[in-house]
């Protein structure tokens, strides 16, 4: 089979599929995505504060966030008071 | 797989294209002689190229590294595999060697990509970035790095959903999922192993929380938050984005300790741990920073110095060993360690563990000799037969040695020992 200049992903996927895995990972990935921007649609948060409002971890939240501002989608807003923890806000 | 492996010829094989092998590779080229460099990663430049800053000067590492590899990229007399590895060496003759060599698809056509990163933009995925030591996500069509060399695109298939969004988004139409992996035999007339080294994992001492506790890190983790093309926006705590104002270093993580099967010094640790604790005082002016060590082995040109100016700078040093790291509920960890110099067990509290963590035998290229004997020594590092007459020898004529492939050593050190390689090689490519 030959494969077309563009579209040789089609042509590798039609030869030997999605591995279980990424499937697996990016369903997690846009999960979390939509939990931590919808979270940040009603104004700035915290680290702590998104962990408590989605019931997930802080080093996950950390871990994502991170990831969302290095994407583009999420923006580093001001430090607390105490100079301890930063809060974020969508990048608009 | 014999029919299609491609023949090629070189004057001399350089295996490994970190700072050493580089520098070798550059000494012998530079000398009319016809190199083939290869790497098993998709850039060139080794550890130091994601290093923040050199001990004891502070100079800029990218600022070293990115000319030296563009010089490495672009030299005439150079050929630079990356995603390849040396599968296996026969000495023929004295004068000609045969390797084979795989080179892995990078399903992007590298000489066509223009690193725009629309790719980059359009894939869906996100997975830990290796690069950045896991702090931060990378998609799956990615840039390494930004400094990388080749500064193009590559596909992670194994995490690939292959969508097609980034050769949709392609203007080049770089990208290639029909690429496959390549075989080469290749003659040659001489060897350099470049290899470098492996980090200790630090999950061999459990004692330490070290992937249990998020808030204690390795040191590459540390170096990674205070380059500039770090994976925060500012120095981090990972467990929970706190910026950390009680950070401790714990010297000798898997160097001089028989219990983890490295009872020798890694000599970097101490002199790294005190450029970072001195770039951490000026990136974080109001936090306290407490190395804990055995010793401070502070031995090279300048070193002394440079210990004397992180404690003018108010580092703290304690002589005192790490029994056991504990974490509290605010993510702080409680460091129980002997008092050396009082002869006391004491409890003490920072918010940030900094695991320095030392430097281990790259075994990667103990089976690839067939017929010849590649000697190591008790450590697993490659045996220099002539250490004081001639130290880029192995055991195996032709075949020659460079940097921390032979020993821990600093880069100034592999710098210097890529010298002695190179001569050594020339001098025998000259003779044969």
């Amino acid at each position: 089979m030959e494969a077309e200049i563009g579209k040789t992903a089609k042509y590798l996927r039609d030869k030997q599929g999605i591995p279980e895995k990424a499937k697996e990972n990016l369903k997690e990935f846009v999960r979390i995505k939509k939990a931590l921007i919808d979270a940040l649609k009603n104004g700035e948060m915290t680290i702590p504060q998104l962990s408590e409002k989605l019931s997930m971890s802080k080093e996950d939240v950390t871990f994502y966030l991170m990831t969302l501002i290095k994407y583009g989608d999420v923006a580093v807003g001001e430090i607390d008071d105490n100079d301890e923890y930063f809060t974020y806000k969508l990048n608009k | 797989m014999e029919e299609r492996r491609k023949k090629i010829e070189f004057d001399a094989l350089v295996i490994g294209a970190g700072i050493a092998g580089g520098e070798t590779a550059l000494n012998i080229a530079n000398n009319g002689y016809k190199v083939l460099l290869v790497e098993k990663d998709h850039s060139i430049g080794g550890k130091m190229i994601l290093l923040s800053k050199v001990f004891p000067t502070l100079d800029c590492a990218a600022c070293i590294t990115t000319p030296k590899v563009s010089e490495i990229a672009r030299h005439p007399n150079i050929t630079v595999f990356t995603e390849s590895e040396v599968t296996s060496i026969v000495k023929k003759t004295e004068s000609l060697f045969i390797a084979k060599i795989t080179k892995n698809p990078r399903y992007v056509h590298v000489e066509d990509c223009t690193a725009c990163q629309l790719c980059e933009k359009a894939c869906p995925v996100s997975v830990r970035d290796e690069y950045q030591f896991g702090l931060v996500g990378r998609k799956a069509a990615y840039i390494p790095f930004s400094i990388a060399n080749p500064k193009a695109a590559v596909i992670d298939l194994e995490q690939c959903t292959l969508c097609g969004a980034c050769e949709r988004v392609c203007p080049t139409h770089c990208i290639d999922f029909t690429m496959e992996t390549e075989c080469f035999e290749l003659q040659v007339k001489t060897v350099v192993l470049a290899t470098g080294f492996q980090l200790f994992d630090p999950l061999k001492i459990p004692r330490f929380g070290y992937g249990k506790y998020k808030n204690v890190v390795t040191s590459m983790q540390m170096e990674r938050e205070i380059a500039p093309t770090r994976p925060y926006h500012t120095i981090l705590r990972p467990g929970d984005g706190k910026i950390p104002d009680q950070i401790a270093y714990v010297l000798c993580t898997g160097s001089r300790d028989d219990s983890v099967g490295n009872p020798v010094c890694s000599q970097v640790c101490c002199m790294y741990s005190m450029k970072q604790a001195q770039l951490l005082m000026g990136a974080l002016p109001m936090a306290d920073i407490t190395i804990y060590y055995i010793d401070i082995r502070s031995f090279g040109k300048g070193f002394e110095e440079f210990y004397q100016q992180a404690k003018d700078m108010g580092v703290n040093f304690v002589k005192g060993k790490i029994g056991k790291i504990s974490e509290k509920e605010n993510g702080n960890l409680i460091l129980r360690y002997e008092d050396i110099q009082e002869g006391i067990v004491k409890e003490a509290e920072h918010d940030m563990v900094v695991l320095s963590v030392g430097m281990l035998s790259n075994q990667s290229v103990h089976q690839i000799f067939d017929g010849e004997m590649l000697q190591f020594d008790s450590l697993n590092f490659i045996w220099q037969s002539d250490l004081l007459g001639s130290p880029a020898k192995t055991n195996i004529d032709g075949v020659f040695v460079a940097g921390t492939a032979s020993g821990p050593m600093d880069i100034p050190d592999s710098i210097l020992s890529a010298g002695s390689a190179s001569s050594e090689a020339i001098s025998y490519l000259i003779q044969h």
